[in-house]
C-alpha cells in the first residue's frame, strides 16, 4: 500500500504533516488557499466547461480554462450524427462521454495541466475544436471547499479513534497485568478494532506499527516480538500471563506515542482514498487468510474493523466525489453491499469471545476464498478514486 | 537470443541420437557413464548428428557452470532434492549418471542409455525434434549435505550455511532448503522441464524432489546485448545487473576465490534462492505514481526518477523543490544500489513463477530469485536493508534456500564426473 513515508508525486506538498514539519506544512497552505482564493475571483465554479453537440460540431465553452479540475459537461440536443465528445491531447484521448444520443447529457472530469488541447466530436461537419488550459495547476483539491472539509473530518476521525484506541488498550492492559486470563481474551479484540480501522496512518511511522501490531515474521529476531500479537500468542496460545507485564506497558506506551503524533497530523484527500484502498488491502492479505490473528482466530473482528475504517475514509471524500464522479461513488457502494452481505452469514451474538463474528478457524477455505472475492471487487473500484480527488 | 523450438532440417536429430543410441548398445555394455560416452563418442563420427558450433548448445563442461553468467535464457524449471540414499555409493553413482545426462541433454540429446523393445525408454522423450534450446544445468549443493551422512562435512566450506530470518521472511517448509538443487534453464520451457524430469528420474531411489518450480519469464539480463526484461509489478528489473562481461565485478562479488577455506570451490559461486510472493492484486490497485516511489524508476522507461533514459546513473541526492528526496529515502533502487551498499553486488538471474491460485482463490505468483555471489552473506545483508523498502507491503518471501555451486567440470580431469569433484576423488 502506499506507504505514506513516500511523498505522492504530482500532489502538492508534503503528504503528511508530523510535528517537526508543520511549520513548513502550514506554508503550503497558506500559499495553495492563495491561489485557491485567486482562482475563486474567476467567477463560478473552477473550470465547468459546456460543451453542446450538433451536425456542424462540438465547440467548447469556453475555450480557456485555468488549470486544475475541468468539469466538462456535454448535451445533445438534436444531432443524430454526433454522440460523442472526446478530449485529446496530441493524439492520445485523455476522457470522453459517449452515446449521446438526442435529448441526453453527460460529462466526465479530469485534472488538466497548462496547454493545448482538442475537443473531437466524430461525425460532425467540423470535427475538432481547440482547447486550452492555462497556468499552473498547483492549487487542485485546495480549491474545492468539500474535499477541504473531508481533510478535517477525516482528521477529526483518526484522533477520535485513536482515543478510543488509548482507552480499551488500556482496559486489556489492565486486564493481562492484573492476572484475569478470562478478561485478558475478552479484551484483546475490541482493543484491536480501533487500531485495525486506522492502521494506514499508524503506518506513517514505521516502527510504530511494527511494534504494535508486527506479526512474530516482521521481527528480524523471535526475540523482538512484541506488541498486540505477542501478546496475543502468550494469551492463546502459550496461555500464560507471566512474563507479559513488560510487553503491555510496552503497548500502551506505543499506542500513547501514536495519539501524540495523529493528534498534529494533516492528511490530503488522495492520501485518505490511498489509506482506503490499503485497509482492503490488508483485508486480503492478512485477514482473509487468517494470518493475523493466527492464535486468537479473531480475524474477522479486524476485517470489520479494517471495512469499518476505509468505508469511514470513502465517506468523508463521497460528497465531493460525488460531484466529480457520481457512478463511482454508487459502483463502490455496491461493492461494499456485497461485503456485509457476505460476512452476515458469521455474525453472531454475542459471538466468539464477544466479538459479535464466529471464530475464523471455522470459516473453511471455499468460504474464505468466496469473502476474498468480494473484498477484491470492492478495493478495485475504491482504488480508483485517488486519481479523482487529488 | 533465440526462442527457437523449430527443429532446422528434415530429420529430428534426437531421434537420430536415439537411433545411435541403440547401435551403441550392441557395442557397449552397461552403466550410464561408459553409455553414456559411447554415445558421445558415436555422435563425433557423424556429421548429421553432431550439433553444430553456435547451434543453442551451451557446453555442461565447462571452467565455471553454465546457467551463471550465460545470456539468461526465458525459462527455468528449478528443483530441490533431499538424499534419501544413506550409502555414499549410491550418491556417487547418481552423480555421474547426471554427469552423463546432463552432457548430452545440453547438446540436445536424450539421455543415452540402453532402448530395448520390451523395457522403459532411458529417456522420457518429450524433447524429440526439439533443439538444444540453450539448455543449462546447473548444479548446487546446499548445507545439509554436508553432515555426518556421506563424509562430506570436512568439505563444507564455512560460508555454507542456513540463511539467518530476514524481513518479509515466511517461509513454507514445503518450499524451503535441500541437500542438492538443479537449476535447468533453456530458451524452450519443454527442454528444462525434461532436463528436470529425466534427472529426477535417474535420481530416483537415490534422492527425492522437495519441491520444484518453473520460471515463465526472466526478470534479470546478464548479457549487454539482452533487453531488460519486467517483472510482474510491470516494472524494468535487474537494470544494474553484473554483465557478463564485467570480468572484475565477477571475480570481486560472483567467483568464490582464494579466501575460501575449501579449494575445491574456488571458481564456484553460492546460489540463494527465494520464492518471492508478490500480492498482485494489492499491487494492482496502487495508483501509478506510488508504484514509481516503491522503485524509485518511472514504470514506463525504466528510467530512475532523476532520469530520461533506463541505464541513468540515479542521482540519490536529488531533492525537490519543497526537499523531498526525488528518489524516495526507501526507494528500492536506492537502497538495493551499490552506490549506498559499499559497492556491494550480486549477480541476479531470476524467473516470473505462477503456481496457479492461492487458497483464496488469488492468482499465486511472483518473483523466483535466483542470485549468485561470492558469499550468502551478500545477500543477508542486502536483505536486511531491502526488508525496509517500499515494497515490503506488495511482497512476502514464501520459499527458499542457499547451495554452493562448484566450479566447472572444465577444471577438472577430462572423465571427471560430479562425483569426484563432490568427493575430491579420482576419476
Amino acid at each position: 500500500m502506499p506507504s505514506s513515508t513516500r511523498p505522492r508525486r504530482g500532489v502538492l506538498a508534503v503528504p503528511l504533516v508530523v510535528a517537526a514539519t508543520a511549520v513548513l506544512a502550514a506554508g503550503c497552505v497558506s500559499q495553495s488557499s492563495a491561489s485557491g482564493t485567486k482562482d475563486a475571483t474567476g467567477g463560478g465554479e473552477k473550470g465547468d466547461v459546456t460543451i453542446t453537440l450538433t451536425s456542424s460540431g462540438c465547440e467548447p465553452s469556453p475555450r480557456t480554462v485555468p488549470a486544475g479540475v475541468v468539469n466538462f459537461n456535454v448535451s445533445n440536443n438534436s444531432a443524430d450524427s454526433v454522440s460523442e465528445a472526446e478530449l485529446l491531447s496530441g493524439g492520445r484521448m485523455l476522457g470522453e462521454q459517449e452515446n449521446l444520443s438526442p435529448g441526453l447529457s453527460g460529462g466526465f472530469s479530469l485534472r488538466l495541466d497548462n496547454g493545448s488541447y482538442q475537443i473531437y466530436c466524430p461525425g460532425a461537419s467540423q470535427e475538432k475544436f481547440g482547447f486550452q488550459v492555462t497556468g499552473t495547476s498547483t492549487s487542485t483539491w485546495r480549491s474545492n471547499p468539500a474535499l477541504v472539509k473531508a481533510t478535517t473530518d477525516y482528521a477529526a476521525w483518526i484522533r477520535d479513534q485513536v482515543g478510543h484506541l488509548v482507552a480499551t488498550t488500556q482496559s486489556f492492559v489492565d486486564a493481562v497485568r492484573s492476572g484475569n486470563m478470562s478478561q485478558a481474551e475478552v479484551t484483546y479484540a475490541p482493543a484491536r478494532v480501533y487500531y485495525e480501522r486506522v492502521e494506514p496512518v499508524a503506518e506513517i511511522w514505521g516502527s510504530l506499527d511494527l511494534n504494535i501490531d508486527g506479526r512474530l515474521d516482521d521481527f528480524d529476531k523471535p526475540t523482538d516480538f512484541q506488541g498486540f500479537h505477542k501478546l496475543e500468542q502468550m494469551i492463546f496460545q502459550q496461555k500464560t500471563l507471566s512474563g507479559t507485564n513488560t510487553y503491555a506497558d510496552g503497548l500502551l506506551a506505543n499506542v500513547k506515542e501514536l495519539q501524540t503524533l495523529v493528534g498534529q497530523a494533516t492528511y490530503q484527500p488522495a492520501e485518505i482514498a490511498d489509506g482506503a484502498t490499503s485497509l482492503v488491502d490488508e483485508i486480503q492479505s492478512s485477514k482473509v487468510t487468517g494470518e493475523e490473528d493466527r492464535y486468537s482466530h479473531v480475524d474477522l473482528i479486524d476485517f470489520q474493523a479494517n471495512l469499518d475504517g476505509a468505508v469511514e475514509a470513502f465517506d468523508v471524500l463521497q460528497p465531493a466525489l460525488r460531484k466529480i464522479n457520481p457512478d463511482l461513488v454508487s459502483t463502490v457502494q455496491d461493492r461494499y453491499k456485497a461485503i456485509v452481505q457476505s460476512l452476515r452469514p458469521f455474525q453472531q451474538k454475542p459471538g466468539y469471545l464477544d466479538t459479535g463474528y464466529v471464530n475464523y478457524a471455522t470459516v473453511d477455505s471455499t468460504q474464505r476464498k468466496a469473502l476474498s472475492q468480494v473484498v477484491n471487487a470492492f478495493g478495485e473500484e475504491l482504488s480508483k478514486v485517488a486519481a479523482k480527488v487529488a | 537470443m533465440t526462442d527457437g523450438t523449430e527443429q532446422q532440417g528434415n530429420v529430428s536429430r534426437r531421434w537420430l541420437l536415439a537411433g545411435l543410441g541403440v547401435l551403441g548398445a550392441a557395442g557397449v555394455a552397461g552403466g550410464g557413464f561408459a553409455g553414456g560416452y559411447a554415445v558421445a563418442q558415436s555422435n563425433d563420427t557423424q556429421p548429421v548428428a553432431q550439433p553444430r558450433a553456435g547451434d543453442q548448445i551451451v557446453p555442461f563442461r565447462a571452467m565455471h557452470q553454465a546457467g551463471i553468467v550465460t545470456a539468461q535464457q526465458p525459462r527455468l524449471m528449478f528443483a530441490a532434492f533431499r538424499v534419501t540414499a544413506t550409502d555414499p555409493a549410491e550418491l556417487r553413482e547418481m552423480l555421474r549418471d547426471w554427469t552423463t545426462a546432463a552432457t548430452a541433454m545440453t547438446r540436445g540429446q536424450l539421455v543415452p542409455g540402453q532402448f530395448e523393445p520390451d523395457g522403459p525408454p532411458p529417456d522420457t522423450g518429450e524433447t524429440a525434434g526439439l533443439t538444444p534450446a540453450n539448455l543449462t544445468i546447473t548444479i548446487g549443493y546446499g548445507p545439509s549435505l554436508f553432515d555426518h551422512r556421506f563424509g562430506l562435512a570436512g568439505r563444507r566450506p564455512s560460508a555454507l550455511v542456513d540463511l539467518p530470518h530476514l524481513p518479509l521472511d515466511h517461509l513454507d517448509p514445503a518450499f524451503t532448503g535441500g541437500d542438492i538443487a538443479i537449476q535447468a534453464c533453456a530458451d524452450d520451457p519443454q527442454v528444462s522441464f525434461h532436463a528436470i524430469r529425466n534427472l529426477a528420474r535417474i535420481g530416483t531411489g537415490t534422492v527425492v524432489p522437495l519441491w520444484v518450480e518453473s520460471g515463465f519469464g526472466r526478470t534479470a539480463s546478464t548479457d549487454r546485448l539482452q533487453t531488460t526484461p519486467r517483472n510482474l509489478m510491470g516494472f524494468k528489473d535487474g537494470t544494474r545487473n553484473i554483465r557478463s562481461d564485467q570480468k572484475d565485478l565477477l571475480d570481486q562479488y560472483v567467483w568464490i576465490g582464494e579466501d575460501s577455506d575449501q579449494e575445491w570451490l574456488r571458481g564456484g559461486t553460492y546460489l540463494v534462492a527465494r520464492r518471492i510472493r508478490m500480492f498482485l492484486n494489492q499491487w494492482d490497485r496502487d495508483v501509478q505514481d506510488d508504484q514509481e516511489n516503491v522503485f524509485g524508476r518511472f514504470k514506463a522507461t525504466g528510467a530512475p526518477l532523476t532520469g530520461i533514459d533506463e541505464f541513468d546513473t540515479p542521482n540519490f541526492a536529488a531533492k525537490t523543490a519543497s526537499g523531498q528526496s526525488v528518489i524516495p529515502a526507501d526507494a528500492h533502487i536506492r537502497l538495493a544500489a551499490h552506490e549506498n551498499n559499499d559497492g556491494l553486488r550480486i549477480l541476479r538471474r531470476g524467473y516470473s513463477f505462477t503456481d496457479g491460485l492461492d487458497s483464496t482463490g488469488n492468482l499465486l505468483g511472483g518473483l523466483f530469485f535466483l542470485a549468485f555471489m561470492r558469499d550468502p552473506q551478500q545477500f543477508v545483508t542486502l536483505q536486511r536493508k531491502l526488508g525496509q523498502d517500499g515494497l515490503r507491503e506488495y511482497i512476502s518471501h514464501i520459499g527458499g534456500a542457499v547451495f554452493v555451486c562448484p566450479p566447472g567440470l572444465g577444471t577438472l580431469p577430462a572423465r571427471a564426473t560430479l562425483a569426484e569433484q563432490l568427493f575430491g576423488t579420482s576419476p
